[in-house]
């Protein structure tokens, strides 16, 4: 590579963007040609969660209590393998010489993992006993709440929310996705989207050889993402019916995961509409209710969005477009 | 610059830890050296001290046996330590010099003992900051960081670093070595820093697994530095091994300065994903060994790399790919970043920026 020999541009910064937006492209036209397909993508995270502890997963008691299991016996026989001739020799060496007493070790550590094995599957049960008892005071999650004519490609607030995260800092996620219509929209008109819904039914249809789509909660899938790894999120369908808790706990993982910068857009019904005899008995079914578009602005400029709201035609529904300041501020700056 | 009449007698430093080939070890004694120079006394007081450092600082403990009226402290706070609460209680007037630290979050899963560490950090953090005359921060993003524990004054000042270290002769052994394994071809992408999850050396993995698969099926990753995480060190290599890129992915484990020049000196590309950094010493030591920076912009990295590398919004292995792609083949991209790089490492680099520093401290403590 001869470094010496090319030109320098005459605005090395205006060079170095134009870089990367040529970059942004090279990218969608690998993912759309299928030279990466979205599946191999996950599969890359899945792998390296397979390896990291069961804390670093966010699994569940159970699954943690598999991995107790699993780790309970202590092998004393130690591999040999040696990058070096004579490694694997010295290694093998030493294993015979210490066996007899790593061995006495691990037994006993062995026999101690597996009481508190013992103990911890205990725990589990009476604890599975009260989440039953619990169960029926238990505040449900919300579910997806889709109002047909409100929602889908053919839908007013699609145009404004694909210009809000066409050219956004990073990836865009959507969700709830259905099959995709709206990931291929955004993909369209040059954003790098994929999408989650929790509804894994629905995302088994959609065509996962072309578009990245994921059959996971939205909670459960930003657990996964990297700080600042997203540089645009719509979210649709998903939030109208949460109660408080689960709404501001969502809030609060966006903001970790969103770039500084990066936009959020929430399309959301009216009360009338969610009120309304047409409304899918989801809505009956849900937590919570509808936050107006002055509350959503509110909640959304005090966690550090410029938010705009823009109403539908009709009024049955609106949208919320936030940009998240480049300053995170995650609790009140002092006076300077 | 000799001490005038009405300066404190002494401007000493406290640090948690003092350690050779060590950003923080390595400021604190070139800035030792510098307020010396301007007329001060100036010892360094630390929890723990590295043995070849033996000679040139006390334990903290031992401060008082130093005391004098009219003394100043510089704490340097990288994390929590024994030393914040020291101070707390002596009250002397102090001055922040924060570099930083890496939020429990980012330890959360892999290192119970770190993620207590860092929540303590905040909490000693939030006690000092608020009696501190002066905070001197290694960027604007750690500046507001001090803003928001309590600093009411604050300045922008760089870390003192040995950057010439990655310009001095390679090791010609490890040189040799890089040599014979760039033999058949493949790109050297470099990283250096402490295996540790904050640094995000498995996106690392992820964008060489990659870059491999659609660029350049020759390519190697360098990951130079220790480890202060053997969770995440034994799962970065099963993930490396599962992912057939055993061989492809290099941890040398901590190298001489002589072996980091000969890594630098190989390296086609230098690449961060770090998902936070305070400064990034090594950014800028990549800069001034002449490597493009491929990097991601979490915390403090887009300032200190200041338009001179590819600083990319995502760590998507794909994206990562590309960018690796782009600046291993095109020659006017890798010009454009090293000269760049050149100028901005210059800019942070010398004698210009102790100077800063003690200007700063001369304006605290007169007032």
């Amino acid at each position: 590579m001869s470094d010496n020999e090319a030109t320098l541009p005459a605005d090395p910064r205006a060079y170095v963007e134009q870089v990367m937006a040529e970059i942004a492209e090279e990218v969608r036209l690998r993912r759309a040609s299928g030279d990466l397909p979205p599946k191999l993508e996950r599969e890359l995270d899945e792998l390296f969660l397979a390896h990291s502890p069961v804390a670093g997963r966010g699994g569940d008691l159970g699954e943690a209590l598999r991995m107790v299991d699993a780790a309970t016996f202590i092998d004393p026989v130690v591999p040999v393998e040696s990058e070096r001739a004579a490694g694997a020799v010295v290694k093998k060496g030493m294993r015979s010489l210490l066996l007899w007493y790593v061995g006495w070790l691990t037994h006993q550590m062995s026999q101690s993992a597996s009481a508190v094995s013992r103990a911890l599957h205990i725990v589990d049960d009476r604890l599975q006993q009260l989440e039953r008892q619990v169960e029926v005071q238990r505040v449900p999650g919300a579910t997806v709440v889709e109002f047909p004519d409100l929602d889908g490609p053919d839908a007013w607030w699609v145009e404004p929310a694909i210009a809000a995260v066409a050219k956004a800092p990073g990836r865009v996620l959507h969700a709830a996705c259905g099959d995709g219509w709206l990931v291929r929209r955004i993909a369209a008109a040059g954003g790098d989207a994929y999408g989650v819904d929790p509804r894994s039914h629905v995302v088994d249809r959609a065509e996962l050889g072309i578009l990245d789509l994921r059959g996971e909660g939205l909670a459960e899938h930003l657990r996964a993402v990297a700080a600042a790894g997203l540089g645009g999120i719509v979210l649709s369908g998903l939030v109208d019916g949460m109660a408080g808790g689960e709404r501001t706990q969502l809030l609060t993982a966006i903001a970790t995961r969103l770039a500084p910068g990066g936009t959020l857009v929430v399309h959301c019904v009216s009360r009338d509409t969610w009120n309304s005899a047409t409304a899918p008995p989801e809505a009956d079914l849900s937590p919570g209710r509808p936050l107006r578009p002055e509350t959503w602005c509110h909640l959304l400029e005090e966690g550090g969005y410029e938010a705009a709201a823009q109403p539908g035609p009709g009024g049955g529904d609106f949208l919320i477009t936030a940009v998240r300041s480049s300053v995170v501020t995650p609790y009140p700056p002092t006076e300077r | 610059m000799s001490a005038a009449a009405g300066r404190p007698v002494a401007v000493h430093q406290f640090i948690p830890a003092l350690n050779p080939h060590d950003a923080t070890g390595t400021h604190t004694l070139k800035l030792r050296d510098a307020l010396r120079a301007a007329g001060w006394r100036s010892e360094i007081f630390a929890e723990a001290i590295h043995d070849d450092l033996a000679p040139e600082a006390y334990k903290h403990w031992m401060y008082p046996e130093h005391a004098a009226e009219g003394d100043v402290a510089i704490y340097q706070f990288t994390t929590s330590s024994a030393v914040a609460g020291y101070l707390a209680e002596h009250r002397l007037p102090l001055i922040l010099d924060f570099h930083n630290f890496t939020g429990p979050e980012l330890f959360a899963g892999w290192e119970p003992r770190g993620e207590q560490r860092a929540v303590r950090a905040a909490d000693e953090l939030a006690l000092l900051a608020p009696q501190a005359v002066l905070g001197l921060a290694k960027s604007s993003f750690s500046e507001r960081e001090l803003r928001r524990a309590g600093c009411r004054r604050t300045a922008v000042v760089p870390v003192l670093a040995d950057y010439g270290r990655v310009a001095g002769p390679p090791d010609p052994r490890v040189a040799a070595e890089l040599v014979a394994l760039g033999a058949d071809g493949g790109a050297d992408i470099l990283f250096v820093g402490r295996i540790v999850p904050s640094k995000a050396q498995h996106e690392l993995v992820k964008a060489l697994w990659a870059y491999r698969r659609l660029y350049d099926a020759q390519a190697r990753l360098h990951l130079v530095g220790g480890t202060s995480s053997f969770e995440y060190t034994k799962a970065l290599q099963g993930f490396a091994h599962d992912l057939g890129l055993s061989a492809a992915v290099r941890m040398t484990g901590e190298v001489s300065d002589a072996s980091l020049a000969a890594y630098f000196g190989a390296a086609d590309v230098y690449l961060s994903l770090s998902a936070h950094e305070g400064f990034g010493v090594p950014l800028v030591e990549a800069m001034v060994a002449g490597v493009p920076v491929v990097t991601r912009g979490a915390g403090a990295v887009a300032e200190t790399v200041s338009g001179a590398a590819l600083v990319l919004a995502a760590a998507d292995p794909a994206y990562i790919a590309a960018a690796l792609h782009r600046v291993c083949s095109d020659d006017r991209l890798r010009a454009t970043l090293t000269a760049s790089g050149r100028l901005r490492g210059a800019e942070l680099s010398g004698d210009a920026a102790a100077i800063r520093i003690v200007d700063a401290v001369s304006g605290a403590v007169a007032r």
